[in-house]
């Protein structure tokens, strides 16, 4: 039996071992045995579970909070945004743009305006021999370049401006002006000028030609200007504290290479009594929106060349009126009067005849009639008490002023801003010679980007 | 008396009497103290006015009637620009012909460019209108390398010079910041407002034909919707023609054209003789603050010029 039994043994077990390892199997992962043998795994996890559920669950309910708290926040900034929305969209509709984008930075540059301005005059005159009352004036029966200017203007600095103007003509070069301006805030209201200028003397010699009204000059500017009186100095200029524009302009000149008529250098360098003393006392009263009115007195000495001590004293008075009605301004009709007054003392030898003294005026009215036209008439002046000629030994000598008179009338088409067609008749009656009559036909361009004129 | 002692007294007692008299305006102008503020046409300066309230002293250097391109340089303008503590200007050439000499001969680096006291009211306009992308020349007349300088007849850009206006204020006077932000946020207010209604009675004439006298009124056409077809100059500056009022005569007699825009101080001869041989109407209207009695305030000048456009286009074709 032991034998069968231990025989049988191995039977059995043969035939049990599988459902052994079953059970076993079965036991060992049974839930209870499970439990016992691999611990609580599972419910752990569904612990997990449903701790993560709840969070979810508390999450989610926070979220929702959160959102309804932002949806509040929205509407209440919505209604704000609704108050603002305007105004805010509109304000910020125009930020600056960014400087110096597209084209306009390709406009940007450094280099100074450049202008060039021509003036060309067909002249016949009734006579072969003409006086040549100033340089720039037509000299023949012809066709004639009055001048070619060229300008450089630019704003050097935040302290000073410079402008500078050439006068050409076919073999002439002239420097017309070439100065700095003071920019800056100077205690009683000063304003420097220095350089090579136009002096502030009267009105006309401070219009270039372009903006002067007639072809020719003014008897009494070419006698006692010259072409205009442009010396090398310094100028100081004075808002005086008025309840009207006055300004009070004093400078100090040097006459070296200066030929006017009235100054030259003293052929005794070294004298500052006999540097060319300038001063001009300009008013401008605004008498209504459309009338305006400019009195101007100016006083100028300096040496004139004859000896090393003998001066030239010029005196001036200027007046502007313009009338320009601005309620009508569709008429573009304008009427402007301009007249000046000079007086001169030369001292001189007293070979042949002495001191002389001289004088002369121009009185101009034009009217400007439609927006392109404009007419005007001119009457000047000069006369002398004294007739000889007074050589100076460093320069070209002085000429009084001869009893003359001149009349002039001109009509003037701008096809537009930058050219004009001038015609002009004018009529010379000197005192030593016979009268005779002269027609001008000016052509004038201007091309480039050329400063605006003073008033 | 001598006679050079008569002038050494004479002398004397000017340069007593100009002493005593800077002495007095130094005085008076500390008792003032406002600010000053010059605009070149009367539009910046109402603005100005608006946000600046009584704490400002406004004053405009040309008239509401005027042609802001053709202004006198008066010396007088010099004098008032020498106590300016700011200048407002359209820019863009506009002024090229008469500001600029009076700025330098205000000896006043307050108003220089560049500095504080000198707004160039272009630089923040988002919007300029016919900047040229080619190169100009004068042969197309008298024209703006910058583009077309007229953006204050477009209310929006109003706002925006009103709000620069209002930071410049800040920077020249601290102090008074938020009284400047008060009065900023009211015109703001009112203007957007006023816009909105402008808007809204022009909205049914969107894209109605129009002719202009001069080419100053793209700024407005844009904001308005109205469609420029044509302008009585054939080029800006340049008068018209005989030749070329008949061939635009043609023109509009073909399309179907309803108004002819002009400001007062341009010729009227021309647009006239146009309106009789077309359907046209002819409507003169302001362009500035000023131009007539009773618009005294920026949204006044827009009131006027939409009120006379939307009654004229209301009532045209009913004869």
């Amino acid at each position: 039996m032991k034998m069968q039994i231990v025989a049988g043994n191995p039977g059995i077990t043969n035939i049990n071992r599988r459902f052994i390892i079953f059970v076993f199997a079965f036991l060992l992962f049974s839930p209870g045995v499970h439990k016992e043998v691999w611990g609580d795994e599972k419910n752990d996890i569904k612990k997990q579970m449903q701790e993560l559920r709840q969070q979810m669950d508390s999450m989610q309910k926070k979220l929702q909070e959160l959102e309804e708290k932002n949806k509040k926040l929205e509407e209440e900034a919505q209604k704000q945004k609704e108050e603002k929305e305007v105004e805010k969209a509109l304000t910020e509709t125009a930020p600056p743009p960014p400087p110096g984008g597209g084209l306009r930075g390709l406009i940007q540059s450094l280099n100074p305006d450049i202008s060039v301005i021509g003036t060309f005059a067909a002249a016949y005159f009734s006579t072969d021999d003409p006086i040549l009352h100033a340089e720039i004036d037509p000299e023949n029966t012809g066709i004639n370049l009055q001048e070619l200017e060229v300008g450089f203007q630019a704003v050097i600095d935040p302290y000073f401006r410079a402008d500078t103007f050439f006068a050409l003509r076919r073999d002439i070069f002239e420097i017309e002006e070439a100065y700095f301006t003071s920019l800056l805030t100077l205690p009683l209201d000063l304003q420097i000028r220095g350089g090579l200028m136009r002096s502030k003397f009267g009105r006309i010699n401070l219009q270039h030609r372009e903006f002067q009204d007639f072809v020719t000059l003014a008897l009494p500017a070419a006698a006692f200007l010259g072409e205009h009186l442009n010396p090398i100095g310094a100028e100081f200029n004075f808002l005086l504290p008025l309840p009207w524009f006055s300004e009070l302009s004093a400078s100090v000149n040097s006459s070296n290479g200066l030929e006017t008529p009235t100054f030259q250098p003293s052929p005794d360098a070294n004298n500052l009594g006999l540097l060319l003393y300038i001063a001009h006392l300009s008013n401008f009263f605004e008498l209504s929106d459309d009338l305006s009115l400019n009195l101007g007195g100016s006083f100028a000495t300096g040496s004139n060349g004859t000896s090393s001590t003998n001066r030239s004293n010029l005196y001036g008075a200027d007046l502007f009126l313009k009338y320009n009605p601005l309620k009508y301004s569709s008429s573009y009709q304008q009427v402007w009067l301009q007249s000046e007054f000079m007086y001169r003392q030369a001292e001189t030898p007293p070979e042949p005849e002495g001191n002389f003294s001289d004088w002369g005026a121009y009185t101009q009215v034009v009217y400007r009639f439609a927006k392109r036209w404009n007419t005007g008439a001119r009457f000047d002046f000069v006369n002398t008490n004294n007739n000889s000629f007074v050589p100076a030994p460093g320069g070209e000598g002085l000429f009084p002023a001869r009893k003359e008179l001149n009349y002039t009338a001109m009509l003037t088409f701008n096809p537009s801003e930058f050219s004009r067609i001038r015609l002009q008749y004018e009529f010379d009656d000197p005192s030593f010679r016979s009268s005779y009559s002269a027609v001008f036909l000016q052509f004038e361009y201007s091309i480039g980007a050329h400063g605006a004129h003073p008033f | 008396m001598k006679l050079y002692k008569i002038f050494q007294l004479m002398a004397l007692s000017i340069c007593l009497a100009l002493l005593v008299m800077t002495s007095l305006f130094v005085s008076a102008e500390d008792a003032l103290a406002k600010v000053r503020i010059f605009g070149s046409i009367p539009g910046f300066a109402a603005i100005a006015q608006e946000i600046g309230g009584d704490k400002v002293e406004v004053t405009s250097l040309s008239k509401g009637y005027q042609d802001p391109h053709f202004v006198d340089a008066k010396p007088s303008l010099i004098l008032v620009l020498n106590k300016a503590d700011l200048l407002l200007y359209a820019g863009l050439e506009l002024e090229i012909g008469w500001l600029p000499p009076l700025i330098t001969g205000a000896r006043n680096s307050k108003i220089l460019p560049g500095n504080i006291g000198n707004f160039n009211c272009s630089t923040l306009i988002s919007n300029i209108l016919e900047v040229p992308i080619t190169k100009v020349d004068r042969s197309m007349g008298d024209i703006h390398p910058g583009g077309n300088p007229h953006y204050w007849l477009d209310p929006r850009n109003g706002i925006a010079v009103a709000r620069w206006v209002a930071e410049r204020l800040k920077k020249i006077e601290p102090e008074n910041a938020s009284y400047y932000d008060e009065h900023l946020a009211d015109f703001t207010k009112l203007l957007s407002a006023k816009i909105k209604e402008w808007d809204e009675k022009l909205a049914p004439y969107k894209g109605t034909q129009i002719v202009t006298y001069h080419k100053s009124w793209v700024y407005f056409s844009d904001w308005a919707g109205f469609d420029e077809v044509g302008y009585v100059e054939p080029k800006p500056g340049i008068p018209p023609s005989p030749s070329y009022v008949a061939d635009l005569i043609r023109k509009l007699q073909e399309d179907n054209v309803r108004l002819i825009l002009e400001e007062s101080f341009f010729p009227q001869k021309a647009p006239a003789l146009i309106v009789g041989k077309t359907g046209a109407s002819l409507l003169v209207l302001p362009s500035e603050v000023g131009a007539r009695d009773g618009i005294n305030t920026y949204s006044d000048l827009f009131d006027a010029i939409v009120g006379e456009i939307t009654s004229k286009l209301a009532n045209h074709g009913k004869g």
